[in-house]
């Protein structure tokens, strides 16, 4: 997995600068930087808690929170898994008041969102099928496989950041990982063969 | 690899691609709102901020120990550390393997707090060691104070300080400060380890040793009272100074600097 090295795309200094603005008690600063990570932690909690409602309301006090815990935020260092950490642990907190939760009700969407040569409808449905089933199968997965899987592939978090939002530690990620993704491998052949060469349907090799 | 493998990350990575979360909120305008409504720090919505700290520091098991990484320390500190040892009850360890986990109590049931509630003259009482209490204005009087007598030494004592102006509610206590008090036992099997992000600190705190946590949060973990580790209750923990006085081996968490927190450390009579 390589996803350690991601911080160089354009937003470094800008974040750096503005870490240290709000660090000095610029609101208007962190206003900014909670706006750019509003959709990351909001989905994050999302993936944790397991509901809208409990999502927002950790992401928004994990953002109070880590506005107070600024001062003591190390300068230089990664924000984004400091404020996973914190919004995670929001998270788990609500999780854990034992409510009952939507997990993972997540759609697929019909269209593909990128700009994919456009494929045939009965491609595009069958693209579609083959993703909710997909879905499926890790929304049955036990919670702590599912949520280093959407953590990894829904989210896009580096190893660093799952470790931060999932509350363990680095080294254990990758096992973690692995292990999660065996079960639901094996889920999937037990569930009726091999559903799994949705990837190459764009290419038209079928 | 077989093909099947590859495809299974594959169609992950493209599942994600074409997944629908909901809406997120507006958070910006949200926060902002709530930030420019209480300018002091204080915990954001009335909530029983201890009701929230006993479900976090969940295991009423003997607190003790700081435990474990979300990144990994530097090699100075590390070495540093690794080097000097030596809190009577607390270990610290930098980097290794994940801990074993000890399996919990039979029924898999943790439900203890921090001990029971009762006043500092109870807990006075009920320890085998004097209580400290800081001197320091504004700390003389704890919002809380729990007792332990189970813990090994003379039992834990607990002092709770409620988030007020001045003293921020941590992200991973709920409370504004968290000071725990136990007599460390010498014997290396009651130790636990700390393996730390961030930074690890030496520090004198009234002539004596202590090491000062902060930075990235590091995982806090306890040991119960029968002395197993209870590796999967390991908490979050933010900014903590742990230091000995004499037999007693003290811990303090809260959103303070190495300065105010020494300060308050050493004003502990």
């Amino acid at each position: 997995m390589e996803c350690e090295n991601e911080s160089v795309e354009g937003r470094p200094l800008d974040e750096q600068e503005l870490v240290e603005q709000a660090r000095g008690g610029d609101a208007r600063a962190y206003e900014v930087l909670v706006r750019n990570y509003q959709d990351l932690a909001f989905r994050t909690a999302y993936v944790i808690a397991g509901g809208s409602a409990d999502a927002e309301d950790a992401a928004q006090e994990g953002f109070v929170k880590a506005w107070y815990a600024l001062p003591r935020f190390r300068a230089g260092a990664p924000f984004r898994p400091w404020l996973l950490a914190i919004v995670a642990n929001e998270a788990r907190n609500r999780r854990r008041s034992g409510r009952r939760q939507d997990d993972l009700a997540l759609r697929v969407a019909e269209d593909r969102p990128s700009g994919d040569a456009a494929p045939s409808p009965e491609a595009a449905a069958l693209a579609t099928e083959q993703r909710s089933q997909l879905l499926a199968a890790v929304g049955r997965l036990a919670e702590a496989d599912r949520q280093v899987i959407a953590c990894r592939y829904f989210l896009e978090l580096s190893e660093a950041e799952m470790a931060a939002a999932l509350g363990c530690r680095r080294g254990t990620v990758k096992s973690r990982l692995s292990r999660a993704l065996d079960r639901l491998r094996a889920a999937m052949i037990e569930q009726g063969g091999g559903p799994l060469p949705m990837t190459r349907l764009q290419g038209g090799d079928r | 690899m077989s093909r099947r493998e590859l495809d299974l990350e594959g169609a992950l990575a493209d599942l994600g691609a074409a997944l629908r979360f909901p809406p997120t909120p507006d958070l910006a305008a949200a926060v902002t709102a709530r930030l420019e409504q209480e300018p002091p720090p204080a915990p954001a919505r009335p909530r029983p901020w201890l009701a929230g700290w006993r479900r976090l520091a969940v295991a009423g098991l003997v607190a003790v120990l700081l435990a474990a990484a979300v990144l990994v320390a530097s090699p100075g500190t590390r070495e540093a550390v690794a080097r000097r040892l030596g809190l009577r009850g607390i270990g610290v360890e930098l980097g290794g393997p994940p801990p074993p986990t000890v399996t919990t109590t039979p029924g898999g049931r943790l439900d203890l707090g921090l001990g029971q509630r009762v006043t500092l003259e109870e807990a006075r009482r009920r320890t085998g060691f004097p209580v400290l209490v800081p001197g320091a204005a504004g700390f003389q009087q704890p919002d809380a104070v729990f007792v332990d007598p189970a813990v090994p030494g003379g039992g834990r004592v607990d002092l709770v300080y409620r988030a007020r102006p001045g003293l921020p509610a941590s992200s991973f206590t709920d409370a504004g400060l968290l000071i725990t008090e136990f007599r460390g036992q010498p014997d290396p099997g009651f130790l636990k380890k700390i393996v730390v992000a961030g930074l690890v600190q030496e520090v004198t705190v009234g002539g004596q040793p202590g090491y000062f946590f902060s930075g990235e949060p590091h995982f806090f973990s306890y040991q119960g009272a029968d002395g197993q580790f209870r590796e999967e209750r390991t908490r979050l923990a933010g900014n903590t100074l742990v230091w000995q006085r004499g037999e007693l081996t003290l811990r303090l968490e809260g959103e303070v600097s190495q300065a105010e927190a020494v300060r308050i450390a050493e004003s502990m009579r």
